[in-house]
């Protein structure tokens, strides 16, 4: 495997006796995109912060592409392009004029600059906007306006808190479009959210935080299969008679923990199981050979808004399910 | 409606701030009532002490609520607009002039405490005898009390006009300092005659509690030369009473008129480009204009400073248009001043014009530093954008002096546009060349010390409305206070007190310069340019460090 982009080691911050983030490491290659996800106050901003320079950690180290975030800061600036969760907007400033200052703040050559500012625009689709005064841009808008400045000086790394947070659909699905145009092009991105099917779509990586801790991290895969070590099974019947004789057969032959239940209004009946394939299939033929009218029989998908209900769940109880 | 004033009122008082300006203000009053307080067996028949006493009391009042009623009312409502709870409050079964009441009721309950707090120090003050009650008590409450009012009414009306806090605090302090001092100054020029525009500069006058708190207390008239100033029945201030009556009334309903769906029913700004406009319209607007502020604009070039570019051009009265008109005033205004000294009238000296000169950059300093500089640092931590400068490779003090930069040409480009009063003045009085210069030099000292005093205070807040309002607090205590402990020179303060209080103010020390009359007595320069010197450097080490400590990891 290559030199991950982005790393961290231990990472740990604490505000006096208050632990914000608690011994994290994580670590991604090029190209990848990173789903930072975890409640309000979970942790999430201080490890950005900590990433981008602008927090100092209390114990552990975070690199990237092998530079320390908190010795070499000025370094970090040119590697990272960071997008806050608030826009950071001038008055009176047209969106040109807004890319231009960044530009120059981020000494772009004067002679490259208006080339540069049309290359974001174009790539988050914001050309349309660079006449138009930053204040009376909408939402929407600024968030593309926003994901532009953080690409002026070509970082390898874009860090972008909330990119999808208030935006309509048409927006989220065009911001979902530009991360992962993004990733195409190489930047490692990563992103929080509290929109998780958003993120569930263009995630490589998944990191679920909650009271500082790293609960889960990993593939989206690799968490599902952690999170949900049980699957939960649906099984569609012809009619309500029907439905009553599978779920007396089903009562039968799965252990009293299988949480079975049924829905006459559906003709479904539900139940968790941890049989492997072979055995469901044996389910499924028991079933026919009793005669009961099914028409579908399907496993339940478990998304990224299940494993992240059923972390939290795990971390306010006392469990961890982590990787 | 008694919910709002639970909420406007109830909350000023829990707040430590206004603790502190009440308890402050307490000790103040009482301070100086028990420094006078006769301890000798000796029966004072004129009753000078308590006269005096009464004076600075009725002054110092005045000076409070000049500084302080702008605070509350000027970001009430915009506040609340930004917040988005206005627009709560209006969709609740409360109507809006009910809300606006509510609100007024808030503002003047407070301003009100804090006259009610000087009654004690004031009855003491009567105790001591020779304080009529009808003829001077009464009155100089009265004209305060519509004086708490007036401007709490009109920080209402613009903060209902305002898009921010920061700006409705400014606009607020802006109209208030220019309707009590600058309006006396038409009547001052003109006085003596019976024309028309002497009539309506007369009048203009009235907009200001000066005078009328002045006739009260028995002080004759401000800057009196020697002309016996007609005041009429009313007398001073009657006048204000009645000007300030009729603009509060017609204030409340122009704000009651709009106080509804109106403040939020506001269009985007418009996206018009004039690069984009025909050929007849660029010309039109460029002869309008001379710098048209919708013109497309080049990028910044590789010697500028970035964040002095952006604050031209993010700030109002940093963009091009808006400087050279303020240019145009300030040297039309200072040529006319050169003229009429030219003129030699009468009355008027080069050393009265030169002091009024003086006056009016000084003027020009309280009013436009701490509006420009006191959001410097704090604007940026409040909108946002310090938190990006951060992730930029730019250094603290590349910052800090991109965006000092950015005032101090302000500055120097409205007060260079009154030098050619001043070169008129030295070529009508060749021999006062060499105090031209020095009075030059103090205007310099006192541009770049309010600068870089109201730019290390922006670096201490974290949103500009409270940086606003501590820059004009000490801006305004450094120049105005210390002209009025000059205003009681003799009585109770000698000279000693009044020398040693005037030479923090540089000012003072132009005025001393130019042999302005009362100022020829002193001697300020030196120790006025040490001080400033001083207080340059302290201030600037702080405003590095402060910035260095916000640009590093926290």
């Amino acid at each position: 495997m290559s030199k991950p982009v982005v790393e961290t080691r231990n990472l740990t911050k604490q505000y006096g006796s208050f632990v914000a983030l608690d011994d994290l490491s994580i670590s991604l290659q090029q190209g990848q995109i990173l789903g930072f996800i975890g409640p309000n106050g979970a942790g999430k901003t201080t490890t950005i912060k900590i990433l981008v320079g602008l927090s100092k950690p209390s114990a552990g180290s975070a690199f990237i592409d092998g530079v320390d975030c908190f010795r070499h800061a000025r370094k970090i600036k040119r590697l990272v392009g960071y997008m806050p969760d608030t826009f950071g907007s001038y008055d009176n400033m047209r969106v040109r004029e807004y890319l231009d200052f960044f530009g120059a703040a981020f000494e772009i050559p004067w002679s490259e600059r208006g080339k540069r500012i049309d290359e974001v625009l174009e790539t988050t689709n914001a050309t349309y906007m660079k006449d138009r005064y930053v204040e009376s841009l909408s939402h929407g808008m600024k968030q593309r306006v926003g994901i532009a400045r953080t690409l002026l000086h070509d970082p390898q790394v874009l860090i972008l808190d909330e990119p999808a947070n208030g935006l309509d659909p048409q927006a989220r699905i065009e911001m979902r479009e530009i991360l992962l145009n993004l990733a195409s092009m190489g930047k490692t991105l990563i992103v929080t959210s509290h929109i998780l099917p958003e993120l569930s779509r263009i995630c490589d990586q998944v990191a679920i935080i909650t009271q500082g801790k790293l609960r889960a991290y990993g593939s989206l895969a690799d968490i599902m299969k952690n999170v949900s070590q049980t699957r939960t099974v649906e099984i569609q019947l012809l009619g309500g008679e029907q439905t009553i004789k599978a779920f007396a057969a089903l009562k039968e032959m799965l252990p009293a923990e299988s949480s079975l239940s049924k829905s006459d209004a559906e003709s479904v009946v539900r139940f968790q199981s941890d049989h492997s394939e072979a055995e469901m299939a044996d389910l499924l033929k028991q079933l026919v050979q009793r005669d009961v009218g099914v028409s579908q029989f399907r496993e339940l998908q478990t998304d990224l808004e299940d494993a992240f209900l059923s972390v939290t769940k795990a971390s306010t109880s006392g469990g961890v399910a982590s990787k | 409606m008694i919910a709002i004033i639970r909420r406007e009122l109830v909350n000023v008082f829990r707040s430590k701030t206004s603790f502190a300006m009440q308890v402050g203000l307490g000790l103040i009053f009482a301070l100086l009532v028990v420094l006078r307080w006769p301890t000798e067996g000796q029966v004072d028949l004129a009753n000078t002490t308590a006269t005096e006493v009464f004076r600075i009391f009725g002054y110092g009042l005045l000076i409070v609520l000049v500084l302080m009623a702008p605070a509350f009312p000027a970001t009430s409502v915009v506040r609340e607009k930004n917040k988005g709870t206005l627009a709560l409050l209006f969709n609740s079964m409360i109507p809006p002039w009910r809300i606006y009441l509510g609100k007024l009721i808030g503002v003047c309950g407070f301003l009100f405490l804090l006259l009610i707090l000087s009654l004690p120090a004031a009855a003491a003050c009567m105790s001591m005898g020779g304080i009529s009650f009808y003829s001077e008590f009464l009155p100089l409450y009265g004209v305060l009390g519509l004086l708490s009012v007036h401007y709490a009414v009109l920080g209402l009306w613009i903060s209902c006009r305002a898009t921010s806090a920061d700006s409705s605090l400014k606009t607020t302090y802006f109209v208030i300092l220019t309707t009590a001092v600058v309006s006396l100054v038409p009547y001052l020029l003109l006085q003596g005659s019976d024309s028309i525009v002497t009539q309506l500069a007369w009048w203009l006058r009235s907009l200001s509690p000066i005078p009328a708190v002045m006739e009260i207390l028995g002080d004759g008239d401000v800057g009196n030369q020697g002309i016996n100033t007609t005041e009429g029945a009313l007398g001073a201030a009657g006048r204000f009473m009645l000007v300030a009556g009729v603009t509060t009334l017609a204030l409340i309903c122009d704000t009651l008129a709009r106080f509804n769906h109106r403040l939020f029913d506001k269009p985007r700004s418009q996206e018009l480009m004039a690069d984009d406009m025909d050929g007849r319209s660029q010309i039109v607007r460029r002869m309008f204009f001379v710098v048209d502020p919708q013109r497309r604009k080049s990028g910044i070039l590789p010697f500028f400073n970035p964040v002095l570019i952006k604050e031209f051009r993010t700030r109002k009265f940093g963009r091009s248009h808006w400087l050279l008109r303020i240019i145009s005033l300030c040297a039309i205004t200072s040529m006319i001043l050169a003229f009429m000294a030219s003129q030699s009238s009468e009355n008027w000296g080069p050393e009265i014009i030169g002091g009024i000169m003086v006056l009016l950059q000084a003027g020009l300093i309280v009013l436009f530093t701490p509006s420009l500089a006191a959001g410097l640092i704090s604007g940026e931590i409040e909108s946002g954008g310090w938190q990006l400068l951060q992730m930029t490779p730019m250094s603290a003090w590349r910052i800090v002096l991109g965006k000092l930069l950015s005032v101090i040409w302000t500055m120097a480009i409205v007060l260079s546009a009154t030098l050619p009063g001043y070169l008129v003045l030295a070529w009508i009085v060749p021999e006062k060349s060499s105090q031209i210069y020095q009075v030059l030099i103090c205007l310099l000292w006192a541009s770049f010390f309010s600068v870089f005093v109201s730019a290390a205070i922006s670096s201490l807040f974290r949103k500009t409305a409270p940086a606003t309002v501590t820059a004009y607090a000490v801006l305004s205590s450094m120049y105005v206070i210390t002209l009025f402990v000059w205003l009681f020179r003799g009585k109770p303060f000698g000279h000693r007190v009044v020398e040693n209080v005037l030479s923090i103010n540089p000012i003072a020390a132009a005025m001393q310069v130019i042999e302005t009359p009362g100022f020829e007595t002193f001697d300020l320069v030196r120790s006025n340019w040490v001080i400033m010197g001083v207080g340059c450097m302290a201030s600037l080490v702080l405003l590095i460090v402060q910035t260095y400590r916000l640009t590093q990891p926290r």
